[in-house]
């Protein structure tokens, strides 16, 4: 495991650090949703009477919303509370805020609702039992529907010396961040202000402004310390309501989840099934056909955004002459899909290893051989028609090939070894804007995301002002402002914000270093360095103290300033090559290649990680300590959904393990020792060539343990988890 | 959490008293409170007043001769670091170890965990195949029951209002053996336990399981079908087979029925294998 130091541990280690579910204000009220009793049905009444008679209580209501809502335009599609029509389980029906939370809570047990229960769609095969036909897109079930194509498909099946034809199936996951989602509301004179636990202030503020209708600039988000996000907090979620709240009280009030609710309420990962075809001729994979059923839950049709971008991970990443991909994004009633950690891409990784390995095996070719024969190198074409960039997948598949045939000699019977690859992007995403102040001591960076927890922000934004600079580290501070004080930033999520603040951070420097060079009558940029504890600037034959460069207006202000902005590298696809709905380019291509040594119990089925090893295309690592912790904290979360990780939702749209006791996260037992390589020199899109490592690293871990698995006894596991029992079905024990 | 009022009393007199002046329902003993403290948040109980035995002098471990009686109060951490247990009572020092997490263990009770009478508890098979009885204290007095009989489904026990529970007695030490199978190793709630212990006294078997409705229950036909010393194989297969066959082996959120009984029979062999391989059997 790594040790190394994060700027604000000292912080967090003193319980000083003002998470979101610490937040408690003086006079501060509590609140709690009123939660649907089903999870389909028509509202027949809702009665908030009794609850507004208790003391000290105040309830909003789909019908309170006239009084409070803005006169700006609102989203017409995602209302704030079930209005008629009750489509998933505990969606709110209202809100209510009381001096404690169990007076909300009995207020909450006091609104009376009657409905009338409609059918419930749970789940993807009731569904579709056969795969959507032709009259599907007009199906209300369907939110968005993608095809591409290329090549002679059918020419090349009907051609093959082999078609091999598989289906997968993969599991709901949760984000399980430590600390749920809460904030706190209070209205400041014209001001909406919320602190909030979030991965994404400005996010927050867009779409708390069209959820209520009031502007941009009468709200303020303000980020507390976020206690893990994973993708769950990416979204506005809770805001509004307490806003509403604080408004209607005239109260700060704060709004907070159990972590039950978490559970129920959440946005994430939802059940699939993939279909798998593959063509070999010769050896060579000719052609393929895949297609997705994703359960998007109650995701808005037409605002899907995961069935296209995750399909690309089910062609991907290897060389495909011919392809047909088709995607159906399934309604059904659970909350809407919310991103998880590199959204679906580790369950795509597990199918898609998984056929390529069975592939391999059906056609009695060496398996590793077959794969390392197709895998993407630099100036290939993705099967969308992108040209592939600086790739590190094809040098980290040998790095654990190396791997994987030192442990095989010393794996003892039982124990088998297998290779998963998988590969992600950076996603850019809007912003990337920052503003630095150079001071005779400090070099200041003011920006607008909160540090997740990950490390990108404070340890990797430090790193990245460090090298430009040529200051070290203890000289330069990662501060946050608030959406009213900092520049627009679009969040800390899809492994960005090392690549957008950063070359942000680059520029700004940069600058700076140009003004500076100016001052000193030089070309060029200045040199920074520290002597008796001040900061130096010095250029051509000429070098000052940065104090006496400063103009007076600087010197009052702290420091010389300047601005930088990131903008996202131009990517296309071959739009020529998609069919219907949505594709995706990628930012860059960021490769990993895991290893993993797993023994198999043969009577139970139980597998058990015993050693993990994780090659990874980093681009460039900026900082190695937080690098490795993100490969390291990947790989545990993967092992979750490799082997433990299965949310349940019932026929009637319940989650069944709503809690940290059924659904099972991996606790230290079973998290094997990690050794973690960087594949270096294959630029991605950040700083000095870097490519973002927050997702990248769980994407391969469920395709390792299975392909592992499979090694180790022969289970071919075709769905996730590989739980025990599944293990045991597929070695024909039960 | 609605409030309550905190006693702690000094002797078990004081203890039955304050349990006895409400109604059932009403005063709850509190041990370690790993049980206690979900059932108040969640709203399952919700007592006026709340017992706290920690001042009882009942965190105690006694060998008398072949016997141990176990504190009802004794931290399980404090069982399983105890070398003699872990020497004599091989099968209960697993049991022991693979409740929940070392933080829990610190303050989880053995007379907490027989109160609650969970079928998933991972203690009580190891138990009952030690033959161990439960010494209680109450108003009319003292009294031994066998953990058989005090056992009856989940959260029902023979323990009468005002009684509270002393200590556990394990009559000998045997050669033990404890297995289970979870969804995730640690700290999880066991899809199936198994038991097994050899009685050397009087030669013969005793196997029990875990982990399914109403309760743990000992399995005396697959017991018997060990015989009276070390089994053939064939034996041990058939004592699996037995096991499986157990009616009460059922599907639930944790495990379908068959792969229940699938495990329970490969456990019960391969803890019969532990016991009559190892060290402690007697010739």
């Amino acid at each position: 495991m790594t040790a190394a130091v994060r700027p604000d541990a000292g912080l967090k280690l003193a319980g000083a650090a003002v998470f979101g579910t610490d937040l408690d204000v003086p006079g501060m009220l509590w609140a709690a949703f009123v939660p649907a009793p089903v999870a389909h049905g028509r509202i027949r009444s809702l009665d908030l009477r009794a609850a507004r008679a208790l003391p000290g209580v105040t309830v909003i209501g789909p019908d309170d919303l006239a009084g409070l809502v803005g006169p700006g335009e609102r989203d017409s599609e995602r209302t704030l509370f079930a209005e008629g029509e009750i489509v998933y389980r505990n969606q709110p029906l209202a809100v209510v805020a009381a001096p404690s939370l169990s007076e909300a809570r009995a207020a909450v047990a006091a609104v009376k609702v009657e409905v009338d229960p409609l059918p419930i769609v749970s789940d993807l095969e009731q569904v579709f039992p056969e795969w959507p036909g032709s009259d599907a897109d007009a199906s209300p079930l369907i939110a968005a529907h993608v095809r591409a194509r290329h090549g002679n498909v059918d020419v090349e099946f009907r051609k093959a010396d082999r078609v091999v034809s598989e289906t997968y199936r993969t599991a709901s996951v949760h984000q399980v961040a430590l600390e749920p989602h809460a904030c706190v509301a209070e209205i400041r004179g014209d001001i909406w202000f919320v602190r909030t636990t979030t991965q994404s202030p400005f996010g927050v503020r867009e779409d708390a402004s069209s959820l209520l209708g009031w502007p941009e600039s009468s709200i303020v988000v303000e980020g507390t310390w976020v206690g893990g996000g994973f993708g769950g907090k990416g979204a506005c979620f809770l805001e509004p309501y307490a806003l509403l709240l604080a408004r209607a009280t005239g109260r700060p009030v704060r709004l907070a989840l159990t972590y039950s609710e978490e559970f129920r309420l959440g946005r994430t990962t939802l059940p699939a099934v993939v279909r798998m075809e593959t063509a070999v001729t010769a050896g060579q994979i000719r052609a393929r056909r895949v297609r997705l059923l994703l359960d998007v839950g109650t995701s808005l049709p037409g605002r899907d955004f995961a069935t296209g971008y995750s399909i690309g991970f089910l062609l991907g990443p290897y060389r495909t002459e011919a392809f047909e991909v088709e995607g159906y994004a399934v309604r059904t009633h659970k909350p809407p899909f919310g991103p998880h950690r590199a959204p679906f891409a580790p369950q795509c990784a597990f199918v898609v290893e998984s056929h390529l390995d069975h592939v391999a095996r059906e056609l009695n070719l060496d398996p590793e051989e077959f794969r390392a024969r197709h895998h993407w190198r630099e100036g290939d074409t993705t099967p969308l028609g992108q040209k592939v960039g600086p790739f590190g997948l094809a040098s980290a598949f040998e790095r654990a090939r190396s791997t994987a045939r030192e442990w095989r000699a010393e794996a003892p019977p039982g124990h088998g070894v297998g290779i998963g690859c998988g590969f992600w992007s950076t996603s850019t995403g809007a912003g990337g804007e920052v503003r630095l102040r150079l001071g005779p001591q400090r070099l200041v960076v003011l920006q607008g995301e909160r540090e997740i927890g990950s490390g990108s922000v404070l340890a990797g934004l430090t790193a990245v002002a460090a090298r430009t600079s040529g200051l070290p580290p203890e000289r330069i501070s990662i501060e946050y402002g608030n959406t009213a004080e900092a520049p627009f930033d679009s969040g800390v999520y899809g492994s960005r914000t090392l690549g957008a603040l950063g070359r942000a951070i680059e520029e700004a420097v940069t600058a700076l270093r140009r003004t500076l060079a100016q001052r000193l009558g030089a070309r060029g940029q200045a040199e920074l360095s520290i002597e008796r504890d001040e900061i130096y600037a010095e250029a051509g034959e000429r070098r000052a103290a940065l104090v006496v460069l400063l103009t007076p207006e600087e010197d009052a202000a702290g420091g010389i300033l300047a601005e930088g902005r990131h903008f996202a590298p131009p990517r296309t696809i071959d739009e020529k090559r998609v069919l219907s709905g949505s594709f995706y380019p990628y930012t860059d291509f960021t490769g990993a290649a895991h290893v993993a040594e797993v023994s198999v119990d043969p009577a139970t089925g139980a597998v058990r990680v015993e050693r993990y090893a994780a090659f990874q295309d980093a681009g460039t690592v900026v900082d190695r300590g937080s690098a490795q912790a993100q490969v390291e904290g990947g790989v545990a979360m993967g092992l979750g959904t490799a082997l433990t990780e299965e949310a349940i939702w019932s026929d009637e749209g319940r989650l069944v393990n709503d809690g940290l006791l059924d659904y099972r996260i991996p606790t230290l037992d079973e998290i094997p020792p990690i050794a973690v390589e960087f594949i270096e020199g294959f630029a991605g899109a950040g700083p000095f060539g870097a490519k973002g490592l927050g997702e990248p690293p769980i994407v391969p871990v469920p395709a390792t343990v299975a392909i592992a698995t499979r090694a180790a006894c022969g289970a071919h596991v075709t769905e996730l988890p590989l739980s025990a029992e599944r293990v045991a079905r597929a070695l024909k024990l039960l | 959490m609605a409030s309550f009022d905190l006693v702690v009393p000094e002797t078990a007199e004081e203890a039955i008293a304050a349990l006895q002046t409400l109604a059932p329902g009403e005063a709850a003993p509190i041990a370690g409170g790993t049980n206690l403290l979900f059932d108040l948040e969640e709203g399952r109980i919700a007592p006026r007043r709340i017992i706290s035995l920690r001042r009882l002098p009942w965190r105690t471990l006694d060998w008398n001769g072949g016997a141990l009686t176990i504190g009802s109060t004794l931290p399980l951490r404090s069982l399983e670091d105890d070398p003699e247990v872990r020497r004599r009572h091989p099968g209960l020092y697993e049991a022991v170890r693979n409740v929940g997490g070392v933080a829990l263990r610190h303050r989880a009770t053995l007379g907490g965990n027989l109160v609650r009478s969970s079928p998933a508890s991972d203690l009580t098979p190891m138990l009952l195949a030690l033959d161990a009885e439960v010494d209680l204290v109450g108003p009319q007095g003292d009294r031994r029951v066998p953990l058989d009989r005090f056992l009856q489904s989940s959260r029902r026990t023979d323990l009468r209002p005002g009684e509270l529970v002393r200590s556990v007695r394990l009559p000998e030490a045997r050669p033990s053996a404890f297995l289970l199978q979870r969804v995730r190793p640690a700290n999880d709630i066991s899809q199936v336990v198994v038991a097994v212990a050899f009685a050397s006294s009087e030669r013969s078997w005793r196997i029990a399981v875990g982990g399914v409705p109403p309760r743990p229950t000992l399995l005396p036909e697959a017991a018997a079908s060990l015989g009276s010393g070390r089994p053939d194989p064939a034996a041990v297969r058939r004592a699996g087979a037995s096991a499986a066959s157990h009616s009460a082996l059922a599907a639930d959120r944790r495990a379908s029925e068959e792969y229940r009984r699938r495990v329970v029979g490969h456990l019960v062999e391969r803890a019969v294998a532990m016991v009559s391989g190892g060290e402690g059997f007697p010739a």
